[in-house]
């Protein structure tokens, strides 16, 4: 479970995140919704421990990201914004690089990697190095170094970004997986379908706060419309530039 | 279980030595370059004593100066002469002196009227040198030789020409003779570590950040220490071993000259091989710790090696300005890093003993420096400017 208490950052006097409140349950996909500039990667690096809050706080099953980071990153899997890969090595190489900084056992690396190499169909690129990979090979790469640890969280900033319908397709249906096995899944996005795709919870950022919370139909009733992307326009633009 | 810090630096290494450009690079620049370069200094200093060996003059109009002909001949000076267009070869470096006699020398001589004669030489070719001042010492033989005659002659007695007699004692040892062709081994110990040590401190921090995966790799549930103790031994392992390549092969080169007369100014064997490591892997330590450093604010892969070859040109004139400044030793030297270096191991190949501060001086100091670099990296990779201010 990941939860945000009035989370804010600011950089240099300019608020990135001046409000941010959600619950994301186990056993549910909860989406970050807003627009480019929202404040959605930095609240997720606020819930990943990397950038420290300048006011509130996030919990990841209970405990603070800012007094337990070590503690708060062994519980979650990150597939942060900038997703480089070690080009020379290869692709089960950089997977089992992050899951030995996991201080996991060599067989539970391997069998870790095949357990994703089968749910990403990614068996033949194992054995190659990452540095002809196109895009979507990478992706796969990145999310297989983020999963390796079968972690009880899981933070997908934009993982749609940049990858082709196929990949997309196959990628929404890693995270249904997840959610069947129990874990808890924000994941950030500015396409609305694809929040209504596979989201259970919406939670709708602008200006770097929270506009709207709930399922989607609660934000058709709250807003008064009968289309989401209408619900998200009229809901958006709601909160004016502070 | 294995601790964080050596997965770091297993896969650093890993990572660095799958580099086969730069591997490459790094073997010919400095495993093969460095006994190249003391093979050829070898050679030229050979060359200079051999033309030193070798009394041959060149000699234009010979036939002007029976006199100084036979002067020359009765000192086994073996008489060239030299082709008309000496003047050209001169210029050219083909020739390094010749000794020129004008037509009327023999009459001059005779009636004792100072004849003039010239001796022909490009000074700008170091090489020439020892066969210009051979023709000088020649002559001003050959003058002493006459001067004293025509004062016995008129029954003056020698002796009144030359008030104080002059005698060379050399205190040089032949090592230390061969120092200052041996100053290249420690300027080669103090730049191979900066060498090896490079690609990966370039790679594991700005060539993290270039590539974006500093963000993710510190996501992981480790102390940002360990990775860069890790990243930093990764370093640290090649800069010493590129210093310990570069140096085995200036042992093995000066075997070959160990049965020529070169034999006893290089004396670089395997003693002096673990003596010059001994000083060179903490000083290993303080540079890769600070190319790291440097590194670390460098956004993208090029900007960090322009960094790093600031760092190499500070490292690489300080033997330079020893050099010039004709720096004498002094106990203060120690303390200052790379000078302290340049000091001990000056020392070592001179054969002058070591005393303790010269072992564990410079190496402490060096160690410190390595230390206060890595804790800034550390610091540095807690700020989020550094983590995710990409371009």
């Amino acid at each position: 479970m990941i939860e945000a208490r009035g989370l804010g950052k600011s950089f240099n006097a300019v608020d990135a995140v001046r409000d941010v409140s959600f619950v994301a349950p186990d056993g549910r996909i909860t989406g970050l919704l807003g627009p480019n500039g929202a404040g959605k990667t930095t609240t997720l690096r606020m819930v990943s421990t990397l950038v420290r809050p300048t006011r509130g706080s996030a919990f990841v099953d209970g405990l603070d990201v800012t007094r337990e980071p070590l503690a708060v990153r062994a519980r979650l899997g990150v597939l942060s914004d900038a997703r480089g890969l070690y080009a020379r090595l290869t692709a089960r190489e950089n997977i089992a690089y992050y899951a030995a900084l996991r201080a996991m056992s060599p067989a539970a690396i391997e069998s870790g990697i095949a357990r994703l190499a089968d749910l990403l169909d990614m068996k033949a690129l194992l054995d190659r190095r990452v540095d002809g990979f196109s895009q979507g090979e990478r992706m796969k790469v990145a999310i297989a170094r983020a999963l390796v640890h079968d972690p009880r969280n899981v933070l997908l900033d934009e993982p749609t970004n940049g990858l082709d319908v196929m990949t997309t397709r196959s990628l929404r249906e890693v995270i249904r997986r997840l959610r069947e096995a129990g874990k808890c899944v924000v994941f950030s996005s500015h396409v609305m379908q694809e929040v209504s795709h596979l989201c259970d919870e919406i939670v709708i950022v602008a200006h770097g706060a929270v506009v709207a919370h709930g399922p989607a139909e609660a934000l058709l009733a709250q807003s008064g419309r009968t289309d989401l992307e209408d619900a998200f326009v009229h809901l958006a633009g709601e909160a004016t530039a502070p | 279980m294995r601790p964080a810090f050596l997965t770091v630096l297993r896969k650093e290494l890993r990572d660095a030595l799958r580099d086969r450009r730069t591997a490459l690079m790094v073997l010919v620049a400095s495993v093969l370059s460095g006994p190249l370069t003391l093979v050829l200094l070898a050679q030229f200093v050979s060359g200079l004593e051999e033309k030193a060996a070798s009394t041959k003059v060149r000699m234009v109009g010979s036939a002007n100066a029976p006199s100084l002909v036979n002067f020359l001949q009765r000192n086994d000076v073996e008489i060239e002469q030299a082709p008309a267009d000496y003047e050209k070869r001169v210029k050219e470096g083909r020739l390094d002196a010749v000794i020129v006699i004008p037509d009327d020398f023999d009459a001059r001589f005779v009636g004792g009227e100072e004849p003039r004669v010239e001796i022909v030489y490009d000074d700008s070719r170091t090489e020439s040198g020892p066969a210009i001042r051979q023709a000088e010492r020649l002559l001003r033989a050959f003058n002493r030789e006459t001067g004293m005659l025509r004062l016995v002659a008129r029954g003056v007695s020698p002796d009144l020409a030359d008030p104080v007699k002059v005698e060379h004692v050399n205190t040089a040892t032949p090592r230390q003779k061969g120092a200052f062709l041996l100053f290249v081994i420690p300027m080669f110990a103090l730049l191979s570590p900066l060498l090896g040590g490079m690609a990966v401190a370039i790679d594991s921090t700005a060539g993290e950040r270039e590539r974006g995966s500093l963000e993710p790799l510190l996501a992981n549930p480790v102390p940002t220490r360990h990775i860069v103790a890790g990243k930093w031994l990764a370093a640290w392992t090649l800069a010493t071993a590129v210093a310990a390549f570069t140096l085995a092969g200036f042992a093995v080169a000066s075997t070959f000259y160990a049965q020529r007369k070169l034999s006893a100014m290089m004396a670089f064997g395997l003693p002096e091989w673990i003596e010059f490591l001994v000083v060179v892997i903490p000083f290993a330590a303080m540079t890769s710790a600070l190319q790291m450093l440097i590194c670390t604010y460098g956004r993208s892969y090029r900007e960090a090696q322009t960094y790093v070859s600031y760092l190499a040109t500070v490292v690489s004139f300080v033997p330079i300005v020893v050099i010039f400044a004709g720096l004498k030793d002094a106990a203060w030297q120690l303390a200052i890093p790379v000078l302290g270096q340049q000091v001990v191991l000056s020392r070592m190949v001179r054969g002058d003993a070591l005393g303790m501060a010269d072992w564990l001086l410079p190496s402490t100091i060096a160690l410190c420096i390595a230390a206060f670099c890595i804790a800034a990296v550390v610091r540095l990779l807690g700020q989020e400017r550094i983590v995710f201010g990409r371009t």
